[in-house]
């Protein structure tokens, strides 16, 4: 839950997702999901010339689990909070 | 030292106890980070900042005896990184010497 | 879910776990993100010849094999002449 609501604090900024077949995408982060499934708006390939499969694609819909990585911006994460979120989400698990 | 004593009962504990210091990742298909961690849960999901990622590159060349496969390294940085919990083999802790 | 609603009656692009391209037309889904595609190809890439593209008609993908669904700018999309584009194949995935 932690993760998924940090994905969607950076709605509308642009990522890098590399997913595990190597395909790096970049694109402006539209929505995400619980099962972390993400959608990109205006995106662009990486290595474009190795990988021109998506060349007409303007927007896409990303498989949570074929994702590797995703490369966020860094001006927009504050980690303070973050570490703060995460060591909460641990505490309460370790009451159930 | 007493694990019990520095508050280490359960693996997620160690883990915890690293947040905004430098770990030390293996991943599956052969690749490892290092970063400051700042988040995780229950799947392993991680987020590290000033992450520095090594590929080791296996080439088996066609017809060479076991064990003469050439190791290439491909090292890269990133600023701010999600890491995925299904690729994560551990995480470990900074050394404390 | 991040919603594939938008890409209803859409041309669509599919890249699946074992690397193949399939572009189709979206006729429906449902939650588990199955999707049918009318009017389908697959189009395989390779490094000696420009890509072929071999027609599937109507086509049922599961859901667990979708590694991206992408949609097709078709403007663009039919500007590129196919049989010009070399490249390999996209790889599978790898967990």
């Amino acid at each position: 839950m932690l993760i998924f609501s940090v994905f969607k604090t950076l709605t509308d900024q642009r990522v890098t997702v590399e997913l595990k077949n190597d395909l790096s995408i970049t694109g402006t982060l539209k929505s995400v999901d619980q099962f972390l499934n993400i959608r990109l708006d205006n995106i662009k390939v990486l290595d474009e010339a190795r990988h021109p499969h998506m060349m007409a694609v303007k927007n896409c819909f990303i498989r949570g689990s074929v994702v590797r990585y995703v490369q966020l911006p860094a001006e927009h994460v504050d980690t303070q909070l973050l570490e703060d979120a995460t060591r909460r989400e641990a505490a309460a698990q370790n009451k159930r | 030292m007493d694990a019990s004593s520095n508050g280490i009962q359960e693996p997620f504990d160690l883990i915890r106890l690293s947040l905004s210091e430098r770990v030390f990742v293996k991943l599956r298909g052969d690749r490892e980070l290092t970063g400051v961690l700042h988040a995780y849960d229950g799947h392993m999901n991680l987020i590290l900042s000033d992450v520095e990622e090594t590929i080791m590159i296996v080439d088996h060349v066609e017809g060479a005896p076991e064990g003469h496969a050439t190791v290439n390294i491909a090292k890269r940085k990133m600023e701010m990184l999600f890491v995925r919990g299904d690729g994560v083999i551990l995480v470990s802790p900074p050394s404390r010497t | 879910m991040a919603g594939l609603q938008p890409y209803v009656d859409h041309r669509v692009l599919l890249i699946l776990q074992d690397g193949r391209a399939i572009v189709g037309t979206m006729a429906g889904y449902d939650q588990k993100s199955n999707v049918v595609l009318s009017d389908s190809k697959e189009r395989v890439y390779s490094i000696e010849e420009g890509v072929e593209e071999i027609p599937l008609g109507l086509y049922l993908v599961k859901g667990d094999q979708i590694v991206l669904i992408g949609e097709l700018d078709e403007a663009t999309d039919k500007a590129v002449d196919l049989s010009t584009i070399r490249a390999e194949p996209l790889p599978p995935i790898r967990y």
